[in-house]
């Protein structure tokens, strides 16, 4: 599989803040990769590198071949960026402002005008052709400048932030709408803290925390790895005291690393097995008379990940830090 | 290729050969450029000349200048008929009031318009964050600063144009050519090259569009008054009175008594000093209106030393066989001819007829505000350029890091918790904190990656 991206050694420093830090990156074509990780981890440095916005401090990177160091124009020419927060030219028609891209790119006219049609068509904006691109919503906007990545036909897109600031409708809407580039042969490099927004979007994702790739690889793969540390959440009927003894059961199985009572009377589990091990328990469980009520492997998405190896250095997180440190504990 | 928008995945595009490739991509940049200029362009003006803001200023700025051209004229006429005796030149004389009056409304207004125009260039796609966009494509920066300034500079050269025919009035009086009119123009719209330039060029230095405005005029005020002040001041500084200061009476070989050269020059400032000065190139225009020595271009022959008394003096010239001790200053009114039978001194009499050297100035003027008009661009080039290869060095520096710093998501060394998690050592150490460059081995930057850092 040939890889359209490719960074060795990338690395970013502002003065004395390291942004980026060594990032060894391969992305293959067609891929929809995603960069997950918590505010100020560098991804907006990474794709800003990559769209020839930022010079590297140390390191390079390759897109389609071309350097973004050496050959910054010839990377342009291959790239679609979109960036986290954008701005839109008063005075400006929807069409004109695609149009005017379309100029930036050299097309000539009969094809920038078909293409901004098709785009205007795909984004969904055609009816608002003739409307002021201020006068549009944010998503439109979103949508827009999406469409001005794909003016030049890029090969690849880099998004920053895509769904940031849009409501779940909009969301939804975009999110169909980067199905539809995929089908359509784009290797593409998405950005996001919300992860779950990702997961079933991509093919591969890379979190980063602090400029450095904790977690990457294809998205099957890391859940896979993350079963090993999965949180299984158990209620037994009974008082306090029953749920107290079932917790004092459960400590002592092998495969549990931990068992936490919780304030609502939920048993919380470390729990180092697989799924056939968490089947053994409960069985060994009921055997033992313990009258369970649930037995649930706990939402085991890769937010728990994403909580796990970032661990708590969101200025969201921080926050609402009780939860986050709880859950971070727990997992 | 895709039915819905066209988008085929790969476009293999690799013209075959060495020299077909490097010819191709000559061809594409030079296009290129071209095309981006023309995007820019294209874009700033539908924005300016919607709606009808565009042609209310117009209309506004000809009806004001009209009305200026009316009342000198009326007030030239009125002047003129009470003067004693009248004149015979009269018209001649509104002609170039009117002429020299439009000249200074329009040299003002394009002082003006010129810097408003491209202050914001740069700095607004900067606040509205849409230069991240722009430099993404192909086009080049040089394209991104010349687009802007064309664009800028096409809405006040249609502001100019579109009073030659009011300008073309003083045909009506006389006493201005048809070559003063294109001369006076030719100057406008170099001035407004240049101060366009300087905008642009503050536009890509500053941040901010205000801080951009407040520096590109207050370059104005220091290139149109603060020279004059300067000019003036020096000037005083230097030996004022050896322009009068008479060279030794020596014998000459005849026997006649002739004055030697004058021991000193007179100090005057260089004439470098007042080039950009749009002023005095407006002056030098005057003065070729003028059909005698006085007025403007007494100012100018000041200003380039070619003062007609200063070059008889500094001559020695034997004039008339007697023995000449003193300048001889020849007495000529504008409009008139030499009204007392002085004899002219021959140095100057070869350099123009009654002793006015036109068009001394503004060609240099105009050459000057070209070449800064040039280095200026070259400079914004390298400033909006992401990848450049030169930085401006301190006062700027920490402003635009602390910017980009800003720009990106790096979080605050405020928001790091203490203790990093327990999976991996390495994840918990904060890379904001002080860098120890013994816990950080393996991100030290290379020797390009030190300077990048270093500036």
């Amino acid at each position: 599989m040939s890889h359209i991206v490719r960074t060795t050694g990338l690395t970013k420093r502002y003065n004395r803040t390291l942004a980026v830090a060594g990032l060894d990156l391969d992305i293959a074509e067609g891929e929809i990769f995603g960069l997950v990780g918590p505010n100020g981890a560098g991804k907006t440095t990474i794709l800003r590198i990559l769209a020839t916005l930022l010079v590297p401090s140390a390191g390079d990177a390759e897109i389609a071949g071309a350097s973004v160091r050496r050959n910054p124009n010839a990377v342009r020419q291959v790239i679609g960026y979109m960036p986290d927060s954008f701005g839109v030219y008063d005075d400006m028609k929807v069409w004109e402002y695609l149009d005017f891209f379309g100029r930036c790119h050299g097309l000539p006219a009969a094809r920038r005008r078909r293409v901004v049609a098709d785009l205007l068509e795909l984004v969904d904006l055609a009816p608002k052709r003739d409307a002021y691109v201020q006068t549009l919503s944010r998503g439109m906007q979103q949508r827009l400048c999406l469409a001005h990545a794909l003016v030049h036909d890029p090969q690849v897109l880099l998004l920053d932030e895509p769904a940031s600031g849009l409501d779940p409708r909009a969301r939804v809407e975009l999110r169909e709408l980067l199905r539809e580039l995929r089908n359509l042969g784009k290797t593409i490099l998405i950005s996001s803290h919300i992860l779950p927004e990702l997961e079933e979007l991509c093919t591969s994702i890379a979190i980063i925390d602090r400029g450095r790739v904790l977690v990457s690889g294809r998205v099957a793969d890391i859940e896979r790895r993350l079963r090993v540390g999965a949180v299984l959440r158990v209620r037994v009927l009974g008082d306090g005291e029953a749920a107290e003894a079932a917790r004092a059961w459960f400590e002592r199985d092998a495969e549990v690393a931990a068992a936490s009572l919780l304030d609502d009377g939920t048993i919380e589990i470390g729990f180092r097995g697989d799924d056939a091990g968490s089947a053994r328990l409960l069985a060994e469980a009921i055997s033992a008379g313990l009258r369970v009520i649930t037995f649930a492997r706990a939402a085991s998405d890769l937010e728990e990940l994403f909580l796990q190896v970032t661990a708590v250095d969101e200025p969201d997180a921080v926050k609402d830090g009780t939860a986050v440190a709880r859950k971070g504990a727990a997992a | 290729m895709s039915a819905t928008i066209g988008i085929a995945p790969v476009r293999p595009e690799r013209p075959p050969g060495r020299f077909g490739r490097s010819a191709s991509r000559l061809g594409r940049s030079v296009g290129q450029r071209f095309g981006g200029i023309m995007a820019i362009g294209v874009k700033e003006l539908r924005g300016r000349m919607r709606g009808r803001r565009a042609f209310v200023v117009l209309t506004v700025y000809l009806t004001l200048i009209a009305g200026v051209a009316w009342m000198i004229e009326s007030i030239a006429e009125r002047s003129l008929a009470n003067s004693f005796g009248g004149s015979t030149n009269a018209s001649a004389q509104i002609g170039q009031g009117v002429f020299a009056a439009l000249l200074v409304l329009e040299m003002v207004i394009v002082i003006v318009l010129a810097p408003s125009f491209t202050a914001g260039a740069i700095s607004l796609e900067r606040e509205k964050q849409t230069i991240d966009l722009l430099i993404t494509t192909p086009i080049s920066s040089l394209a991104i600063v010349l687009g802007k300034l064309f664009s800028a500079l096409v809405y006040l050269f249609l502001v100019i144009v579109a009073s030659v025919p009011l300008t073309a009035l003083v045909f009506v009086y006389g006493g201005a050519g048809p070559e003063d009119l294109v001369k006076g123009y030719l100057v406008l719209m170099v001035t407004a090259f240049g101060l366009g330039s300087v905008g642009v060029f503050c536009s890509s230095l500053a941040r901010r569009t205000q801080p951009a405005t407040v520096i590109t005029y207050a370059l104005v005020l220091l290139v149109t008054f603060g020279t004059g002040l300067v000019w003036v001041f020096w000037g005083s500084l230097g030996n004022q009175s050896s322009i009068i200061a008479q060279g030794p009476v020596v014998t000459g070989p005849d026997g006649n008594v002739v004055q030697g050269p004058a021991a000193t020059r007179p100090q005057y400032p260089p004439e470098a000093l007042l080039w950009l000065n749009p002023f005095v190139s407006i002056a030098d225009v005057f003065c070729g209106t003028e059909t005698g020595f006085g007025g403007t271009c007494s100012i100018i022959a000041t200003v380039t030393g070619r003062d007609p008394n200063v070059i008889a003096n500094g001559g020695g010239v034997n004039v008339g066989g007697g023995v000449v001790t003193g300048p001889a200053p020849a007495q000529i009114v504008k409009g008139g001819g030499v009204l007392a039978p002085v004899p002219v001194p021959i140095a100057v009499a070869a350099d123009a007829a009654f002793g006015v050297a036109h068009d001394t100035f503004w060609p240099h003027a105009a050459l000057a505000w070209l070449v800064v008009s040039f280095v200026l661009i070259v400079a914004s080039v390298q400033m909006v350029s992401p990848t450049r290869r030169w930085r401006p060095g301190w006062p700027f520096r920490r402003r635009r890091a602390t910017a980009a710093t800003a720009g990106t998501t790096v979080g605050g060394p405020a928001t790091h918790p203490t203790v990093g998690p327990a999976t991996d050592p390495g994840i918990g150490r904060d890379p904001t904190a002080a860098p120890d460059p013994e816990t950080t081995p393996d991100v030290r930057p290379g020797p390009e990656g030190a300077k990048e850092a270093s500036s």
